[in-house]
């Protein structure tokens, strides 16, 4: 049967510009078999970039490929009208036709095999998806919005689509419908070696889904990437903020101090405190020689590379300590908040170091027990999960 | 009761329907779906016959159209038709002032459409007839059912235009709302009773028949 044999496709690659009526800049690849997110703030151009891969929308510059197929190309005027693309699109509002049944708009999709097959075909992309053969005969308005997306979905693969395109698809969605989505989400990706492109809002589950990441913000692509390549290094301060890096710092580049940090490819970032002086602390990191001494500068660090040592409590104030030791920097602090989420707890710490700056510290299993308000910490940063970059 | 005028009347709102029909969708359609500068001129046009007194819209129609004016001279010369006080003259009138009641309802049932299941379809394979004949048709029906009975009902009653187009010719352009008059006219009153009831009866059922199908269509869609 067609609803579980792989569709064969090749690789998707999307490069588009134009100024007007919408800006809309940049380009992106997804593989066949890769699930990317694009996310973004709303009005960022996440959807209008579909309707560019579908042929819904026609930007004045560009290029969609996939595979060895060209779908659009403005150099050689080459444009494939959207009936004959294959593109599963599962638009954000599921645009399922109120006037028939679940069964009969997938059929709709179906339109060249001959009618006597089409309902046939129907229901069985149907029964894939889980609608019981009553469902199936309920119109759009009878069926829950979770039923409403599995119709839209089979409606998409009916297709026997080259490149699967979700917008938004879990917005409209309730907690317990999503988890279901998701595991469908990871159900199809195995079923099906295409391109998945999935716009969302929402970081955490783009994060936890995607394959690669698309930012975008003001209809320009800021960065592609892992999710965890992304967070670790966001190219810039915009990135970091629209991909919600908790840990995000001001600081002053010095650049290499000695013979040494040149050869070790290193130089010394000072942080700054809230008030924007220099504080005590300065953290050697990799310098990638795209920074200017002096520069003002954002910084990063991720979870992973801020450690909690709670045998050591401070007395006194001690810079020395603060001077990183094999890329640690030791760091004395103290716990200000504390909220148990479940089975995460967040906590803030401050630094007395770094006036008016906190770090936020994300711990689950035996180790979240300990944190308590008020209670003295010593924070490790580990150096080589430190990212600089340039202040937007 | 004077049959010859029902009939001519029925057949003139048929004709009126199969050419106005057609004509009606694709204007209605396109209006629903562009917008440009000009449009608010083109709307206001569509609804121009609906705000004109009858008697004025007829007039403009004659002068226009009669043996004297110059489209009336050439097309009489060139293919040795007269436009008015005949039957084609009736129809051009009755297409012309029915224009709003066919566009502006089919209009507003376009209009209603959500757009991307235009998009929806395209993305599924329908080409733009395909999309038209299994989508938006089939949603903007309940606007198309009420205008083709607005325009029925309303050419069957027409009055002002059709006796300074077409005069009063039995046969030719003598209609039923025309009969009545003349036998009011002729204190007739037994004949005038008995066709203003048929034409009563015929629109009550008209319109409810509409009402009806409609309600239909929209409980069958909820279910």
């Amino acid at each position: 049967m067609n609803a579980t044999s792989p569709i064969l496709t090749g690789a998707l690659h999307v490069h588009i510009e134009q100024s007007s009526p919408m800006p809309l800049h940049g380009s992106f690849q997804c593989e066949a078999g890769e699930l990317m997110a694009l996310v973004g703030p709303s009005g960022a151009g996440k959807t209008s970039m579909l309707r560019a891969i579908a042929g819904l929308l026609k930007p004045s510059e560009g290029r969609v490929t996939i595979g060895d197929q060209v779908w659009m190309d403005t150099q050689t005027g080459q444009f494939i009208a959207p009936q004959h693309r294959h593109v599963g699109l599962v638009f954000q509002d599921y645009a399922l036709m109120p006037h028939l049944s679940a069964m009969e708009n997938v059929a709709l999709s179906l339109l060249h095999l001959p009618s006597s097959q089409r309902k046939l075909k129907a229901k069985l992309w149907l029964d894939h998806m889980q609608l019981s053969a009553e469902q199936q005969l309920r119109r759009p308005k009878n069926l829950s919005g979770g039923q409403q997306q599995r119709v839209a979905v089979a409606r998409a693969l009916a297709r026997e689509p080259r490149v699967l395109l979700l917008d938004e698809p879990f917005s409209a969605v309730d907690q317990m419908s999503r988890q279901g989505l998701y595991d469908l989400l990871a159900d199809l990706r195995k079923e099906l070696h295409i391109p998945i492109v999935l716009v969302t809002h929402d970081l955490a589950e783009a994060r936890h889904l995607a394959d690669s990441m698309v930012v975008m913000e003001g209809g320009t692509i800021l960065q592609q990437g892992t999710p965890a390549h992304i967070y670790r290094s966001p190219r810039n301060a915009r990135v970091a903020d629209l991909v919600g890096v908790q840990n995000r710092f001001s600081g002053m580049w010095l650049g290499p101090q000695s013979a040494q940090d040149s050869i070790d490819q290193v130089g010394w970032l000072q942080w700054l405190n809230a008030t924007g002086t220099p504080s005590e602390i300065k953290l050697r990191v990799r310098d990638k020689g795209r920074l200017l001494a002096g520069q003002h500068v954002t910084w990063v660090i991720q979870g992973d590379g801020i450690h909690l040592d709670e045998k050591t409590h401070f007395t006194t104030t001690n810079p020395a300590t603060c001077l990183p030791v094999n890329g640690m920097v030791s760091l004395e602090s103290n716990v200000v908040s504390v909220r148990h989420l479940g089975e995460t707890t967040l906590a803030s710490l401050s630094l007395p170091s770094v006036l008016g700056i906190n770090l936020r510290i994300v711990r689950s299993g035996p180790q979240r027990q300990r944190l308590s308000i008020n209670q003295p910490i010593t924070v490790m940063l580990d150096c080589d999960w430190v990212h600089v970059m340039p202040s937007k | 009761m004077d049959w010859q005028s029902f009939i001519l009347s029925l057949e003139l709102a048929a004709i009126t329907l199969a050419v106005l029909l057609p004509l009606g969708l694709w204007l209605a359609r396109w209006l629903a779906k562009t917008s440009f500068a000009g449009k608010a001129l083109i709307e206001a046009a569509v609804v121009l016959p609906l705000v004109l007194p009858p008697t004025v819209l007829g007039y403009y129609l004659l002068v226009s159209l009669g043996a004297d004016s110059s489209i009336g001279r050439w097309v009489l010369q060139t293919f040795d038709i007269r436009l008015t006080f005949n039957f084609l003259g009736l129809l051009i009138a009755s297409i012309i002032f029915n224009i709003p009641f066919m566009v502006q309802p089919i209009q507003r049932a376009f209009e209603a459409i959500p757009s991307n299941l235009s998009e929806a379809a395209a993305v599924s394979g329908l080409n733009k007839w395909q999309t038209f004949f299994r989508v938006e048709l089939p949603l903007a029906w309940p606007g198309v059912l009420s205008a083709v009975v607005l325009t029925f009902v309303h050419t069957l009653g027409e009055f002002g235009v059709v006796l300074m187009m077409g005069g009063s010719i039995p046969g030719e352009t003598k209609t039923i709302a025309i009969s009545i008059y003349d036998r009011v006219q002729a204190f007739d009153l037994a004949s005038a009773d008995q066709m203003a009831l048929t034409l009563l009866l015929l629109s009550i059922v008209a319109v409810a028949a509409s009402f009806f199908a409609t309600a239909r269509i929209l409980k069958a869609r909820a279910r």
